[in-house]
């Protein structure tokens, strides 16, 4: 049993998570085994853009031991048409229509084009070999440019060319004042190259298909069973109701991993044809060129700033390249667009977007989403120091908001009630010793060594201040369902789905001390649509908030109702009913305490209670949020850059942040930890990369898309700031997204600063050794 | 396809099947003998996922044909916990919250097992090298030195008291 803390939220508590992971005896996908489970693999296109003129799989349909092959049309005749995932992500952008596998033209190279349904993945990829697809080749559309050129071959002929969408001009404020009154204007063209989230665990399904019931159970890695659920219910014409979608432990996802993606409806109607349960695990290669990528977008920035170093104004005109099979891209700029003031009294603001479709992978969710907003904004910050000699930090102290003193909410009209990045910056100031790296800095250039300094600070809506009606809530409120059990513990049901988050750890944390039980009597059930509440799922920085939200009122619900049921057993008034240390008594006669476990079996026996409380002792509870908060704080590296050979070391980083009250320390800090090294890595290693020309993807093994080691990874300091409470019970706050949104800016404003001697100006978010040494003036860029 | 009978030791217990010969010695864990706690993160050798002991040295199990393993003596994550109790490296990384998904965790706790018997004490900066093939993208590695820290009775900086 854990050592009783005082309380267990605030506590380091070990995850309960940990037994099964660390034995070898988690459940991932890829280790569910069903009798007379067979495998599927993927034929998928070798061609970034072409027209698909013949298939023919004869040879693979009579190939040893395949069992079913699926083309692109034979696919779509069991097929619902509609927009899938895609729709639920358009964000109002136009959904092109397409189908689960390519039937008449292939848009990226993965593309699937032909399932192969076999009784071993070995023989299923065989098969595949055996199938003969003809292309006709058309020019791949692969950048922004090529996409907006009119005459550039439509990917998607009802979209009738290649932009998604185009969002007018929107302003905030007088722009053409602040323009006026500012001593210069700072202009930039910022991009944020393509990259991905890369769990170690690629995405995979098993599908099982009950001929009799008519009803089809999947086992999925997904963020959300209810969202998934959905997905395949439309695709597949089932009734959501014929459909259960189970999920064990999740292999990381960072928000790609939603289900219901187009291998997984081929999978569940092969299933269906079959009556048999269809297994796909994608493998690394598939995962890298066709699971989704994310983050491509650029940006033409002016800000109107005075001689001091005040911004007064920022136009800003978005470009997101979307890939194909359109995803969650278009709807970014929205995001993006209430949020590029951040915590900054930019008094004025007009924006406006541009999405468009290339011959890429989809674009799709990857932790933080929407982070080009604070990248470009702490890049431009930097540049604007750096224009007028300033020191970047002071820049952002003369302009961030100071709390309570207006301007109260973002020009674009966000509320920044509680939000404590002055203390943040202020925090980090004094960690870093920003004097003394100064001196040094200067004696290491004396040497010929580039060290550089970079801070960026940032705020995200995790859930943000909320009002009294709105919700914090993705799809509404968050649900959650308790019941005491016989033994007198207590069953949690959630649909939050972690992929790493330790929700089960820290959900139990609350209700544990919210109803009085000790930690390791509260179950937390994750993982079933059968089981748990209907909801989103895990995404967006929710889960502190709502769901642990949600844990702290449900616990108190049933505790009230335990009080109801054990007021009428000792006939007592509710009032005076305590639990504590698993036992309910009457206040002040200890001596007379019953264990809990008696009371949730004393609820169902008869006659012993009015019919309105008989029966299992179970509460549903929803919960809106409260008053919400922000999350946030600063963060700060310090970079030494080799000018000989280009690598970059980060020798500190430092982090100041604020996301509300701490459930758990370790999985707070775990979950910067792990955001910031992503961002280390998208700076100075990733690059989902593609041959402009033909559109072959580059990046398709691990020796081609670099990740970050421990090697490259160093110690991060953190420290916790004092919050300020919104609410009065739920001041938890999501810290997920954070570290991979505020990375990359810091890492990239600290490669400026080493580089500064050179003149260098970084606009481009990827800075691998040869970029840095174009940056030097080394070698000329490409 | 002909196939080829292998007999091996995994976790000290005499295990024996008939493979083809391109069948890995990660399938044939998986798949033969129903040992899924060895996970496949890349199946080309650079993610470390599938890291086995295989006559007292780690080894990619995607990277290794089940013939080659024939007569070997095999270790893997299922045979760490002794009697169903935690070895003293679980048990360190539990105490460091070492890992969020697990996924990669059973390279990494075979990669440390050969690291340890090695190097019983071993530095940080010797850590971080051992550790350098093992991909790991929830935690940034931090917590995961510090568990190896701790199983080796070293110091963990500024480490958060345990619970």
């Amino acid at each position: 049993m854990q050592n009783i803390a005082e309380r267990y939220t605030g506590a380091s508590v070990k995850r309960s998570e940990d037994p099964r992971i660390l034995t070898g005896s988690g459940l991932y996908i890829d280790d569910v085994r069903l009798p007379g489970m067979l495998h599927a693999a993927f034929v998928r296109s070798p061609f970034a853009h072409a027209r698909i003129t013949r298939v023919d799989a004869g040879e693979a349909r009579q190939a040893p031991g395949v069992v079913l092959v699926m083309t692109g049309a034979e696919l779509e005749e069991t097929i619902v048409p509609g927009p899938g995932l895609a729709g639920m992500f358009a964000g109002g952008a136009p959904v092109a229509a397409f189908s689960q596998l390519a039937t008449d033209k292939v848009r990226l190279v993965g593309d699937p084009v032909v399932l192969v349904v076999a009784e071993s993945r070995y023989l299923a990829e065989d098969a595949c070999e055996l199938v003969e697809v003809d292309y006709e080749e058309l020019p791949a559309v692969m950048t922004a440019e090529a996409a907006l050129d009119p005459s550039s071959p439509p990917i998607f002929e009802d979209l009738g060319g290649n932009v998604l969408v185009r969002t007018p001009v929107a302003t905030f404020g007088d722009v053409d004042g602040a323009f006026a009154r500012a001593d210069r204007v700072v202009r930039a063209r910022l991009s944020q190259h393509r990259h991905q989230n890369v769990p170690m665990e690629c995405r995979g399904v098993v599908c099982d298909y009950d001929p009799g019931s008519e009803e089809l159970t999947v086992y999925s890695a997904t963020q959300g069973v209810h969202v998934s659920r959905m997905i395949m219910s439309g695709l597949l014409g089932i009734p959501v109701e014929k459909i259960r979608v189970i999920a064990g432990d999740i292999g990381g996802s960072f928000g790609l991993k939603i289900g219901g993606a187009r291998e997984d409806i081929a999978c569940a109607a092969a299933a269906r044809k079959l009556g048999r349960p269809v297994r796909w695990i994608e493998d690394r290669s598939e995962h890298l060129a066709a699971a989704g990528q994310a983050r491509e977008e650029s940006f033409d920035v002016e800000a109107a700033v005075t001689d001091a170093g005040e911004i007064l104004g920022l136009k800003v005109k978005m470009t997101t390249d979307t890939g194909s099979y359109p995803g969650m891209g278009a709807m970014l700029s929205e995001m993006v667009k209430g949020m590029i003031p951040g915590p900054y009294k930019i008094g004025a603001l007009s924006f406006e977007s541009t999405a468009i479709v290339t011959n890429k992978a989809t674009y799709v969710a990857y932790r933080g989403p929407w982070a080009s907003e604070t990248w470009v904004r702490e890049r431009l910050v930097d540049l604007i120091a750096r224009e007028l000699g300033l020191e970047p930090l002071d820049v952002r102290l003369l302009n961030v908001v100071t709390r309570d003193e207006p301007p109260l909410e973002m020009v674009t009209g966000r509320s920044l009630a509680g939000v404590t990045s002055r203390e943040s910056l202020e925090r980090i100031a004094e960690m870093v010793g920003l004097e003394d790296f100064r001196r040094r800095q200067e004696e290491a250039r004396a040497a010929g060594r580039y060290l550089g300094l970079g801070v960026a600070t940032y705020i995200e809506a995790a859930p943000g201040p909320l009002g009294p009606n709105e919700s914090g809530g993705i799809m509404g409120p968050e649900q959650l369902r308790l019941r005491l059990e016989d033994d007198g513990s207590v069953t949690v049901f959630t649909s939050q789905m972690p992929h790493g988050q330790s929700h089960q750890t820290t959900i139990a944390q609350i209700a544990a001390d919210e109803f009085g039980v000790p930690f390791d009597r509260v179950k937390v059930v994750v993982g079933d649509t059968d089981l748990v509440p209907m909801g989103f799922g895990t995404g967006g920085s929710r889960a502190a908030t709502m769901a642990g939200g949600a844990s702290l009122h449900g616990a108190r619900e049933l505790k009230a109702k335990v009080a109801d049921v054990a007021s009428h057993l000792f006939e007592a008034s509710p009032e005076d009913i305590e639990i504590a240390d698993g036992a309910v008594s009457v206040r002040g006669v200890p001596a007379k305490a019953i264990p809990l476990g008696e009371v949730a079996q004393a609820a169902r026996q008869p006659g012993r209670l009015p019919p309105e409380l008989a029966g299992d002792i179970e509460v549903n509870t929803a919960f809106n949020g409260g008053r919400g908060g922000w999350s946030g704080g600063t963060h700060a590296a310090v970079v030494e850059v080799d000018p000989d050979t280009g690598l970059v070391r980060v020798e500190r980083y430092l982090v100041a942040e604020d996301c509300g009250a701490l459930i758990n320390p370790a999985i707070v800090e775990g979950q910067v930890r792990g955001g910031v090294a992503q961002g280390i890595g998208a700076v100075l290693l990733e690059r989902s990369a593609y041959d402009p020309e033909s559109g072959q993807y580059l990046s398709s093994t691990f020796m081609d898309y670099l990740l970050p080691t421990a090697v490259e990874i160093p110690r991060i300091e953190i420290e916790h700031l004092e919050t300020v409470p919104l609410d009065d019970d739920v001041n938890f706050r999501g810290v997920g997204e954070g570290g991979m949104i505020i990375a990359p800016p810091t890492v990239c404003n600290a490669i400026e600063d080493a580089l500064a001697p050179f003149g260098a100006r970084v606009t481009e978010q990827h800075l691998p050794p040869t970029r840095i040494l174009e940056l030097i003036g080394t070698i000329e860029p490409d | 396809m002909s196939t080829f009978d292998v007999e091996l030791t995994v976790n000290g217990m005499a295990r024996q099947g008939s493979v083809e010969a391109r069948r890995t010695l990660a399938d044939f864990l998986r798949e033969d003998l129903g040992l899924t706690g060895t996970h496949l993160g890349c199946e080309h050798g650079v993610c470390g996922a599938c890291t086995v002991i295989v006559d007292g040295a780690p080894a990619r199990s995607c990277l290794m044909l089940a013939v080659q393993a024939n007569g070997a003596e095999v270790r893997t994550i299922e045979g760490l916990a002794a009697d169903g109790e935690l070895n003293p490296l679980q048990q360190a990384m539990w105490d460091s919250h070492g890992f969020q998904c697990g996924f990669c965790t059973p390279g990494f706790l075979m990669q440390i097992t050969a690291l340890l018997e090695e190097t019983p004490s071993p530095t940080e900066a010797e850590i971080r090298e051992a550790l350098s093939g093992n991909i790991c993208r929830c935690t940034g590695y931090e917590s995961i030195v510090n568990g190896v820290l701790r199983a080796a009775g070293r110091d963990v900086p500024s480490a958060e008291p345990a619970h």
